[in-house]
């Protein structure tokens, strides 16, 4: 019997160690480098998109370090919507503390040149405001002018809607000013707020004599601090916070604005990344399908490196190494070009940052950027490069030899660490694992239903397309179903950016839809607020004199809570154990008294329990949701403090109240009989159909009753629109960068299946097809392409924009139809460009050259 | 006596499809010596190539023994196998195959490169000027014709100074005169490095410049014929 030997000695060389590996790497990726660098190309979009949000939140953060103080105006403020305590103007007085205040309201202003009215925020100074930072003006350093008379000044927003300048005349209440110029940037102002309510800027004193501030009137004051040195700023506000917090005062120190503005900038952000991370998601999705045909390509040439003596991780790292540096190359680029885009962004977000963004270069930006795209690309190229140490020798025999099933452990890392990346950066991404894990089971199903949707499609067109179409239009189909033309990814990664837009679209206009909805067919469109009682007869009769329907006139008692279940607020506060919410049990309430229900309300629980007789107890209803913020339920006892005087009542019922629906509403509602004697305000509602009855309405109004404010529906429906024309915006650019990565993963497709095009249009040259019958099926192709792609997205948007409208928000679902057949042409022209632009070699290559290759 | 380079006992090598079961080779042996060539000839389909592929381990039989420079290639695995081919054995193919992203001189440099040598230009050079390609060193393989493709081959067969050749169909798709070019290069450097040559061929001409004619049929090996030198 013979002896044969059956192992053998080898000595296995280490990536970094294999010359031979980097320089068959280099020797390959020579003639390739084009193609190799559309694999990360797919990664630019990502990583540009992830870098820049990142170094614009690096980059505001520093700058809400750098400018808390200043936009807080004070190192202290104390805030209340009653007047400042006495017990605490006097510990500020014994802390010594540099102090200045200011009260603000909503309230009408009546443009004296046009006759034009509206509601805006009145604010009135103490002199020396700010305490810190400047209040910027046009013309400059005019703001200590209003401390002076009668002289207003008005955010620049305001002054150019209503064309007002300095010198022209406003009335506040039952005074005229003199506006002394317009208010750019001020401490504490600013931001997407201001798009709402726009402030007019007067003096204290003068906001006294205005004659606006009475009995029921909501008033806000605000007291602003300043210290000498940052102890004495700690120790103050170690006092003054358990001062503030029973009377159930706000406190903001700069630590706390810091955290403020951080936060609410970082929910921004966090929201927007996210959207930069669909673009990375998708990049990735291209590096694995660009790698797998690259690999797929390259299995006649690994057999010929096996049958010489290569090993398999020894192919595998030529290729390996090719995606990795690339990748870092790539990853480079998409960091450059992110730090670049950054810049861009903050003109997006105009207004709804509080402060001008600064330019600076975040380095930690940089190297996210450069470690990302460095992990995606190996993570997505590992997988299906991993064939490759599989590809059998007996190929170079054989071409149609397939590999047999392997397990692999690198496989099954691999797959492993692809499911958790997503996962890992969702959650570091949204600082959140709940969130960050909701969010990619979230795009996880999304991108399920949209290969559905995509299957789904293509089956049908395949099935009901005219079998008498011409060939052209019949061929450009069937190129679709070419094996290996990845038309089903394409139409998911191009089918997702206009998911996002065509999302966005139904969102938005489903809820300005409701919006409308809510002044339709007699709804109140106008709400009048802080009618005095001896002003109810008048309002009511100038709304009838301009044939206005009075659609209620509702009483307004304010009140406070002063026990719950026995216990006084003050226990409650004490208690660290109680669950009770410490502003729902400070707030002031404004209540109502009724026996009925209001048409936006349902009752729930309970029942509405009606006072018969002085001698009943008092049965009140509360709104749902309220009852879990003071922790009550039916049955529980409160006193209300009513102007002094203490009512005891039960809950006896709850209520879910519709808020936007025919306002106002309210959280409690007594029986009628208890409040008809408190002091009260009145509120009424009306619908104005027009905008000319509007303004004459509004400049009457405000002429006999200066006090009474008015909300337009119409003017909320306005702010509501360019709040998500700006928002929007920014939405719609990131949402760009999805279908531009879509399109770079097609134009990456579209490459690779060059030489299979080739063949096929040689095919039909032979047979006579002219160039410009190739040149109309690519056309064809690309636009059925697209258009498939976005009807993929917008079929599923449709679907999820109507489950989220009828279910979720429960409004009317609705969809700006001109703006779909957009984004269906835009797709439609950007893929027929992609395509025609990387086809071109195909179309025009003579056939001759090809077959010339062949037989080569 | 010589030394058995490559010894095949009872190999079979069987394809399986579902239920089916297709017998490729059917307990196919022979032996190799040392310095000699062997032509394998028989019809299409009648396991030529696999064998051919099993002997030089590209593949791996159902059942039997391959014994090639006395390591029993059933019991190694795929990397190890690239390793015995690396150091031993030497192939041209019917259709070249060399690496369309590499200059002839770097496609003949590979094996060597493989092994880890170093300064393997001089020897690459040496071999393509023996085959004639002095002046296509940098040339790519698109660049070249059939017959200067194959010689490339060769050039890298040979530059392992291999023990062992295997040739499948190496004039196949070649003119006549490249065909004649290209066996002379292959028996004169056969000869003159004393390596054992396997050629699969459907060339009876061919096949009779060899010392040794094991003819195929069905999956077996139906007959073994001594050439004699005329």
């Amino acid at each position: 019997m013979s002896e044969y030997k059956t192992r053998v000695e080898r000595k296995g060389r280490s990536l970094f160690r294999d010359g031979w590996v980097w320089l068959m790497a280099w020797r390959d990726a020579r003639h390739n480098f084009s193609r190799l660098f559309l694999f990360t190309a797919s990664l630019v979009t990502g990583i540009a998109a992830v870098v820049s949000l990142d170094a614009l939140n690096n980059t505001i953060q520093n700058d809400i370090d750098a400018n808390a103080r200043r936009l807080l105006g004070a190192d202290i403020v104390v805030k209340a919507d009653n007047a400042i305590e006495e017990e605490i103007t006097r510990t500020v007085d014994s802390l010594k503390l540099e102090s200045m205040f200011s009260a603000d309201m909503a309230s009408m202003v009546l443009f004296r040149h046009n006759g034009q009215s509206r509601l805006i925020k009145l604010i009135g100074f103490s002199e020396s405001f700010p305490l810190y930072g400047e209040v910027v003006t046009v013309p400059e350093n005019v703001f200590d002018t209003i401390q002076s008379g009668t002289y207003a000044m008005l955010d620049e927003s305001l002054a150019s809607q209503y064309e007002v300048s300095s010198g022209d005349t406003i009335k506040l209440g039952t005074m005229d000013f003199v506006v002394v110029g317009v208010v750019q940037e001020i401490p504490g102002g600013g931001g997407i707020l201001s798009t709402f309510t726009p402030s007019v800027y007067i003096s204290y004193a003068a906001l006294q004599k205005t004659g606006l501030i009475q009995f029921g009137s909501r008033v806000n004051y605000s007291l602003y601090l300043k210290g000498d040195n940052e102890e004495q700023i700690a120790a103050s506000v170690e006092v003054l916070r358990p001062l503030a917090r029973r009377y159930g005062h706000g406190i903001d120190d700069v630590a706390e604005q810091k955290e403020d503005l951080g936060r609410a900038f970082q929910s921004i952000y966090r929201f927007f990344s996210l959207l930069a991370f669909v673009a990375l998601i998708l990049g990735c999705m291209g590096v694995a399908s660009s790698v797998h045909i690259y690999a797929r390509e390259k299995r006649d040439e690994v057999a010929v490196l096996r049958c010489v003596g290569s090993s398999g991780w020894q192919a595998f790292n030529i290729y390996f190494i090719q995606i990795f540096l690339l990748g870092i190359f790539g990853s480079l680029i998409g960091a450059l070009a992110g730090l670049g885009i950054q810049q861009a962004i903050p003109l997006l977000l105009r207004g709804v940052i509080p402060f001008e963004v600064g330019f600076s270069i975040s380095w930690s930006s940089l190297l996210l950027g450069l470690f990302l795209g460095t992990l995606v690309s190996i993570l997505f190229s590992v997988l299906p490069l991993v064939s490759v140490r599989f590809v059998p020798p007996l190929t170079v025999l054989r071409s149609e030899s397939e590999p047999e099933t392997t397990f692999s452990k690198t496989r099954f890392v691999v797959l492993t660490l692809i499911v958790i990346f997503p996962l890992a950066f969702a959650a570091f991404q949204t600082g959140s694992l709940l969130t960050g894990g909701a969010f990619f089971v979230g795009l996880l199903i999304a991108l399920l239903l949209l290969a559905a949707v995509a299957g789904l499609l293509l089956k049908l067109v395949r099935k009901y397309f005219p079998s008498g179409a011409s060939f052209i239009w019949r061929h450009a189909l069937s190129n679709l179903f070419r094996p290996n033309n990845q038309t089903r990814l394409l139409m998911v990664t191009i089918g997702l950016g206009a998911f996002i837009i065509s999302t966005l679209n139904v969102v938005e206009e489903s809820m300005l839809n409701q919006v409308e909805f809510t002044g339709r067919e007699n709804q109140s469109n106008t709400i009048l607020f802080d009618i005095q009682p001896f002003q109810k007869d008048g309002v009511v009769n100038l709304m009838r004199d301009n044939g206005l329907p009075v659609n209620q006139v509702v009483p307004i008692v304010t009140c406070r809570l002063s026990e719950v279940n026995g216990r006084t607020i003050r226990e409650l506060q004490a208690d660290t154990t109680d669950r009770t919410r410490n502003w729902a049990l400070t707030r002031e309430y404004r209540v109502t008294y009724r026996d009925t229900l209001h048409h936006s309300e349902k009752l729930i629980d309970g029942e509405i329990q009606h006072r018969k007789n002085a001698r009943d107890s008092v049965y009140v209803t509360i709104s749902e949701g309220m009852h879990e913020n003071l922790n009550v339920k039916i049955g529980d006892s409160l006193v209300f403090d009513v102007q002094g005087v203490p009512v005891k009542a039960y809950i006896s019922g709850m209520r879910s109240v519709d808020w936007p629906k025919d306002p106002p509403n309210f959280i409690f509602v007594f029986p009628t009989g208890v409040l008809e004697n408190a002091p009260q305000v009145y509120v009424t509602a009306t619908h104005i159909a027009d905008q000319q009855t509007a303004n004459k309405f509004q400049r009457e109004l405000v002429t006999a009753f200066p006090n009474v404010s008015l909300i337009d529906l119409r003017l909320i429906l306005a702010t509501v629109n360019s709040l998500f024309d700006k928002l929007g915006l920014l939405v719609r650019f990131l949402a760009l960068f999805s279908i531009a990565t879509g399109l770079i993963v097609l134009a990456g497709a579209v490459i690779n299946s060059k030489f299979v095009r080739l063949k096929e249009n040689v095919l039909l040259r032979t047979v006579g097809a002219r160039t410009s019958q190739i040149t109309r099926i690519t056309l064809i192709e690309y636009a059925y392409l697209g258009l498939f792609s976005a009807l993929t997205g917008m079929i599923l948007s449709l679907a999820g924009g109507w489950l989220l409208a009828e279910f979720f928000f429960e409004i009317t679902f609705a969809f700006d139809f001109v703006e779909m057949l957009f984004i269906a042409a835009g797709v439609m022209v950007l893929t027929v460009l992609i395509g025609w632009w990387n086809s071109r070699e195909v179309i025009y290559t003579p056939p001759l050259q090809v077959l010339r290759k062949e037989a080569g | 006596m010589k030394d058995t380079v490559l010894s095949v006992e009872d190999l079979t090598k069987v394809y399986r499809s579902g239920d089916k079961e297709l017998v490729v080779l059917d307990h196919v042996s022979f032996s190799v010596e040392q310095g000699t060539s062997l032509a394998i000839i028989g019809p299409s389909g009648s396991g030529k190539t696999t064998l051919l592929g099993l002997c030089a381990g590209l593949d791996t039989a159902t059942s039997g023994v391959v014994s090639l420079m006395g390591y029993k290639l059933n019991t190694l695995d795929e990397d190890e196998r690239a390793h015995i081919r690396n150091q031993y054995v030497g192939f041209v193919f019917q259709n070249f195959q060399l690496l369309s992203t590499l200059t002839a001189l770097e496609n003949v440099m590979v094996p060597l490169e493989l092994r880890g040598e170093r300064n393997v230009a001089g020897k690459a050079k040496e071999l393509l000027n023996r085959v004639g390609l002095h002046d296509r060193l940098h040339h790519y393989p698109s660049q070249l014709s059939g017959g200067e493709q194959q010689r490339v081959a060769m050039a890298r067969a040979f530059i392992t100074d291999p023990k062992i050749l295997f040739a499948d169909e190496p004039t196949g798709n070649l003119d006549d005169e490249n065909a004649n070019h290209i066996t002379d290069l292959l028996f004169g450097m056969n000869k003159e490095k004393g390596t054992t040559l396997v050629l699969v061929t459907h060339n009876l001409e061919l096949a009779r410049r060899t010392q040794l004619i094991l003819r195929m049929k069905g999956g077996r090996l139906v007959e073994q014929e001594k050439v004699v030198a005329v």
